[in-house]
């Protein structure tokens, strides 16, 4: 063991605090998705307590992710130490809403007291609990918590989880003085929002940044939770900041280029129909019941005054849905993915959608048919039929 | 036992490659052959004459083994476009027999005669008529075993060889089957043979006076189809489609042993890029695209590693084969390990490439026509004829086996 973590070890022997079961379990609950489910490295399915002042503070972190929050907390003794936190998670959701007493006692063990209720979990050194970067103090922005919250919901579900294509396992994130725009792609269909009319302090120029899957996800559900108005944003070389009220999740930063997205969104299409994205989603949900399992491949046929879609797989049979359009253009028939029809449909929630095509070989794209603050854009590559 | 009784015919060519490169080089007739490779060369033994056969040579044997137990045997090389053609040669009389033909492997094949009395006359007749017909067609000897299964038919051919026809008449099945070693039925190996050995059964008829809940007990599934053959039925999964019903490829894969034991990275990978090229090759010729990809790397100790991949898109194209073979291989490879053996293995089909990608299709699409042309000419001059430029340093013959004796291998069972 190097020298500075003996000594910070034994400096921290002692830790005696008592908490709200409430406000414990809160915290618990919003660390819980970054603690590492299969980790090699036993420390990583430990949380970090340290006490000091009134506040208690958890740490949890997978190495690529950490976040960090806190609770009022009567301190009795300061100090550190590290708990398993699945198990308090689940042991805290079943205590008495009471206080609870935790103390640092010999070899890392560590004494949950609750009423009647009296548990020794066993903890390891602090010492062995990784370092995290600290927030920097220059270069923050302030993004409005429900622009990002929007657009991370409507952009984060194409992300590729197909780990081979490494640079598309995050959105991309583009802020200007004037505008922000977020995109994701699993190259298959590709996600695009812009907002602009925001105006964004601390950017100069263009600031581009790739942000992981994981930390979209848990971005997403921290924004849920929030009362707060703004985040602080900021990043140095390694690593992403976002502080959400008390709350701040770092996140690795992913390396490498994003793909020239603007090079593949159609420029050229030549056919377009507006229909309500509800009775759409409707409609292919109900065609797909009968698509081949592993493709999920509808097929969409554009006539005059009607779409069609249908399905049809030699097991299950055929189904096809007719919509009413205002349409007067050439036929086309294209065929989709259908879970990526109603993916976008779902993240636009309802109104009337637009679609555009140009033939059965090229993108087709889709955008709710009244978008007033966001300029929000789906574009999806068709199938073979 | 199945309802109506069959007739089914197993038509084994005897001695294919060998007989085969006869034909090409009629100085080899009568002369201990072996085909596969030179005498020093690693890699098995393809094909052996039944003059080389009596010294103890057999298909998949090492090539160095067959030069010692018969040294002056002639060794030739394997031509794998010579034995298709031939292969082709002998479906198509097969098929002026019967509609119901299943190639089982290059050089045999089971044919459903049920009720072809009227057309071809009795049974016998039918079988001399073919075998002259074989024989007239294609200069080769075959042999043809006749029973109501498929393993009757198999291994009654097996014991007409060769240029032979032998009749197991209905109803005599059990009878002709007891005598028999218990290796003699097709997918008892050595294993099955030792563990039967130690319940003193050796001869198919020990076999059949064991009761099937018995030998269930012993062997489990495999037990019962045990029991199954032992009567003559088509037991245990090996034939589960009936003669001629259109089993499709499951998977599809190409291997290479290497001479000498390499540690070189990139004669590695230039192997494993030629590898990707057959597999894509095969794949295109099929109309197939592959989900899951494999590799198969066998160290000099024989430790075998295999490791696979699923794409998120099905393909066909062998640049995109060799990325994720050769992911998996640097992923998996023990640095600076001997490796004696490579493989990649191509599975999951699907008919279409299905999804259109977004930010590649451009690019996808030009390697399609690209490899379509030069599928084009590889069909016009040969294999070797056009190659990506990582997997030229990797070229080497292509090595075909007979099926080994015993296996009743089905189509492209890889």
């Amino acid at each position: 063991m190097p020298v500075e973590a003996i000594a910070s070890a034994t400096g921290t022997t002692t830790m005696e605090i008592t908490v709200s079961k409430f406000e414990l379990l809160r915290e618990l609950t919003a660390t819980q998705g970054v603690v590492e489910r299969k980790t090699t490295i036993p420390i990583l399915s430990n949380y970090l307590f340290e006490a000091a002042g009134d506040k208690l503070s958890l740490t949890a972190t997978d190495l690529d992710l950490s976040l960090r929050t806190s609770c009022n907390a009567k301190v009795k003794k300061e100090g550190a130490c590290t708990i398993p936190a699945r198990k308090l998670h689940d042991y805290v959701k079943l205590l008495p809403d009471a206080d609870i007493t935790i103390k640092l006692l010999e070899n890392h063990w560590v004494s949950i007291r609750c009423g009647r209720s009296n548990t020794k979990m066993v903890g390891m050194a602090r010492s062995n609990f990784p370092s995290l970067p600290t927030f920097p103090t220059a270069g923050v922005v302030k993004i409005p918590a429900q622009v990002l919250r929007g657009m991370i919901a409507k952009t984060g579900f194409a992300i590729a989880s197909e780990e081979s294509r490494y640079t598309l396992n995050g959105a991309l994130m583009v802020l200007k003085p004037e505008s922000m725009t977020m995109v994701a792609t699993d190259g298959h269909r590709l996600s695009h929002i812009e907002r602009a009319g925001t105006k964004f302090e601390g950017v100069s120029g263009e600031m581009k940044t790739l942000v992981p899957k994981k930390a979209m996800d848990e971005l997403k559900s921290l924004l849920d939770s929030t009362d707060a108005e703004e985040i602080d944003f900021a990043k140095d070389e390694s690593t992403l900041y976002f502080r959400i009220g008390s709350r701040l999740l770092t996140s690795r930063q992913l390396t490498g280029q994003f793909p020239n997205y603007e090079a593949v969104l159609p420029k050229d299409t030549t056919k377009s129909i507006t229909v309500h994205g509800d009775d759409l989603a409707a409609a292919i949900s109900r065609v797909a019941q009968f698509a081949d399992e592993r493709s999920r491949a509808v097929r969409m046929r554009l006539e005059k005054g009607e779409l069609k879609l249908s399905a049809s797989s030699t097991e299950m049979g055929e189904s096809e849905d007719s919509i009413e359009i205002d349409y007067n253009g050439e036929t086309l028939a294209i065929g989709f993915n259908a879970q990526y029809l109603l993916d976008f449909l779902k993240a636009t929630g309802g109104g009337d959608v637009k679609l555009e095509f140009k033939d059965a070989q090229s993108a087709g794209q889709m955008r709710p048919a009244e978008g007033e603050e966001y300029k929000y854009r789906y574009i999806v590559m068709p199938m073979r039929i | 036992m199945p309802p109506a009784t069959k007739t089914i015919f197993h038509v084994d060519m005897d001695a294919f490659f060998v007989s085969v490169e006869e034909l090409f080089d009629p100085a080899l007739k009568g002369k201990a052959v072996v085909v596969g490779g030179q005498r020093t060369e690693r890699g098995v033994v393809s094909a052996a004459s039944y003059e080389a056969r009596k010294f103890g040579v057999h298909s998949a044997m090492p090539l160095r083994t067959a030069a010692k137990l018969c040294p002056h045997a002639i060794f030739v090389d394997g031509h794998r476009d010579r034995y298709l053609e031939y292969s082709e040669k002998v479906y198509q009389v097969l098929t002026s027999f019967s509609p119901l033909v299943e190639m089982a492997s290059i050089d045999e094949a089971y044919l459903d005669m049920t009720g072809t009395e009227r057309l071809h006359g009795p049974i016998l007749c039918a079988a001399h008529g073919l075998h002259h017909k074989i024989k007239s067609e294609t200069q080769l000897n075959c042999s043809i075993g006749i029973g109501t299964s498929r393993l009757i038919a198999k291994v009654s051919s097996a014991k007409a060889k060769p240029h032979g026809i032998l009749w197991v008449i209905p109803g005599r099945e059990a009878k002709f089957l007891a005598p028999l070693d218990v290796r003699d039925i097709p997918g008892v190996g050595k294993v099955t043979e030792q563990s039967l050995s130690a319940l003193g059964i050796h001869r198919v008829g020990d076999l059949a006076r064991f009761e099937d809940s018995f030998l269930e007990e012993h062997f489990g599934k495999w037990g019962l189809a045990l029991a199954g053959k032992a009567r003559g039925e088509d037991a245990g999964g090996w034939f589960d489609n009936a003669v001629g019903e259109n089993t499709e490829a499951k998977s599809i894969s190409h291997e290479h042993t290497y001479n000498e034991d390499t540690a070189d990275v990139a004669k590695i990978e230039s192997t494993l890029m030629r590898l990707s090229e057959m597999v894509g090759r095969r794949l295109r010729e099929h109309g197939l695209h592959a989900r899951t990809i494999q590799l198969k790397l066998r160290y000099k100790d024989f430790t075998t590693t295999t490791r696979a991949h699923s794409l998120p898109a099905p393909t066909q194209l062998d640049t995109e084969i060799f990325e994720q073979v050769r992911a998996l291989f640097r992923k998996n490879w023990r640095k600076g390990g001997q490796v004696r053996l490579l493989g990649v293995h191509a599975s999951s089909f699907e008919a279409g490439a299905g999804q259109r990608d977004l930010l590649e299709d451009g690019r996808r699409q030009r390697w399609q026509q690209a490899l379509a042309a030069a599928d084009r000419l590889r069909d016009k001059f040969g294999e070797a004829s056009v190659s990506l430029a990582t997997g030229m340093k990797g070229g080497f013959r292509e090595k075909t086996h007979e099926n080994p004796a015993g296996l009743p291998g089905k189509k492209e069972r890889a």
